[in-house]
């Protein structure tokens, strides 16, 4: 399969495993965070995990769109599901994550209209065939998602659909990058970054992490060769005493980005001045709401939401597990009160969480070296 | 997402393209009005919205992401 089978051979695999070994400096234990969720997703699946030496420890960064969404916007969510009327539109994922109360699948099953969607452009299909009731979409989403979601507002602006609106959680990966590396108690030689939102918003942005804080980054792409090289490149520039942005995912990644994307979020969305990440606190400028020209499609302006902050769980760890403080089976409450079926913490949620990427493909490993 | 809405390029994979960082490469087989007919490698037929991307043609891949056209591998 193009693209697919010639980034999955286990042979090469093996000569990346060893050209990896030949890097190390002996005696250095080398820390690199995966910023992406996809990322963490494939390493469990491929256990790349295995076929790096000892000293080499990859840590699991905040990039899950679903793991950062806070309780209190989940809450605001249902709120808004459970008025008259409304037809509440979402990915799938967010329908299990745990609000204060309840998740919106609870919603649902107490009468709210919550319906799954695949991209917005559906739920913007389902308020043109619901001209009667308000259509809400709750956009959640790295710049991967928002150019989706600023183009389904583009066109409802365009064919006037008065009857659909967006709660906007869409959030940038630049400022909880910048936060993590502020932290004192993460230490980390290097990052794997986050090839599709790279897609969209180019190399540029990710330059800050070499210039103002010394540490290399690689732009990856997801199959595992594209991993295991991205690694030996940040391992290659420690090796060499070198530190900058290089681009492995070059046959998607355009240094630019995809500038069409750029301008029609520019028009769409404007940098919120604060947003709560879960776990990670308030980060300023973190992430997106809808411009002036476009307020009219906010259904926070046009519903009434509790806007209420809620603390996280106190048995869940969340929060260390999205900073890479701690790793999954480390949190008290992981496989026990917390799995994918009752999930407590958002990292269990989506595939894509730490929690139950671990959960799901990776712990089965780890019992067999216990043994 | 639904198993249904996955080709064989997700294949028994349990990972939500459309809410994770994550995007899947399709080929254009027909243009319409306001996007085009999109094929992944699966056989998984979806219209995508091109509006992000210029020149598009029929048999170009596009990387999709939520329904929309964001990128074009080379």
């Amino acid at each position: 399969m193009k693209y697919v089978d010639e980034y999955r051979s286990a042979q090469l695999g093996r000569v990346l495993a060893g050209e990896i070994l030949a890097e190390l400096e002996p005696g250095r234990h080398y820390k690199v965070m995966e910023v992406c969720g996809g990322h963490t997703h494939s390493i469990y699946k491929y256990g790349i995990g295995d076929l790096l030496p000892e000293n080499v420890e990859l840590v699991h960064g905040p990039g899950c769109p679903v793991c950062v969404i806070p309780m209190g916007r989940v809450d605001d969510g249902i709120a808004v599901a459970l008025k008259d009327g409304v037809i509440f539109t979402c990915f799938g994922d967010m329908l299990r994550v745990p609000g204060s109360q309840y998740t919106l699948l609870d919603a649902k099953a107490q009468g709210a209209d919550v319906r799954m969607v695949y991209s917005p452009l559906d739920a913007l299909r389902i308020a043109r065939e619901n001209p009667d009731r308000e259509v809400v979409f709750f956009a959640i989403g790295f710049e991967t998602t928002a150019p989706s979601t600023a183009l389904t507002l583009k066109r409802a602006k365009a064919e006037g659909i008065a009857n659909f609106s967006c709660v906007c959680n869409h959030v940038t990966i630049v400022p909880p990058l910048r936060a993590l590396l502020e932290s004192p108690d993460l230490r980390l030689d290097g990052f794997i970054g986050p090839g599709h939102v790279c897609t969209v918003v180019g190399v540029r942005p990710f330059e800050f992490v070499p210039l103002d804080y010394g540490r290399p980054i690689v732009i990856s792409g997801f199959e595992p060769l594209d991993i295991l090289q991205s690694i030996l490149m940040i391992l290659r520039q420690l090796s060499e005493g070198r530190c900058e942005v290089e681009n492995q995912y070059t046959r998607v990644v355009p240094t630019e980005g995809n500038v069409r994307a750029l301008e029609v979020m520019a028009d769409v969305f404007e940098l919120r001045p604060h947003f709560e990440w879960r776990g990670l606190g308030f980060i300023s400028q973190s992430a997106l709401k809808l411009s002036e020209r476009y307020r009219e499609f906010d259904a926070e302006e046009r519903f009434a939401v509790p806007g209420v902050r809620v603390a996280d769980p106190k048995a869940c760890q969340c929060g260390e597990v999205l900073k890479g403080v701690i790793k999954p089976w480390e949190c008290k409450v992981f496989g026990t009160a917390c799995t994918p079926e009752h999930a407590i913490g958002t990292c269990m949620v989506s595939p894509e969480g730490a929690c139950a990427a671990y959960y799901n493909l990776g712990r089965f490993a780890r019992d067999r070296e216990a043994v | 997402m639904s198993a249904s809405r996955r080709g064989r390029f997700q294949a028994g994979e349990d990972r939500c393209i459309t809410c994770g960082d994550e995007a899947v490469a399709m080929r254009v087989t027909e243009l319409r009005d306001g996007g085009a007919l999109c094929e992944d490698d699966g056989g998984r037929m979806e219209v995508v919205a091109l509006d992000l991307l210029d020149g598009v043609d029929v048999g170009a891949t596009v990387l999709v992401h939520a329904g929309v056209a964001i990128g074009a591998p080379r």
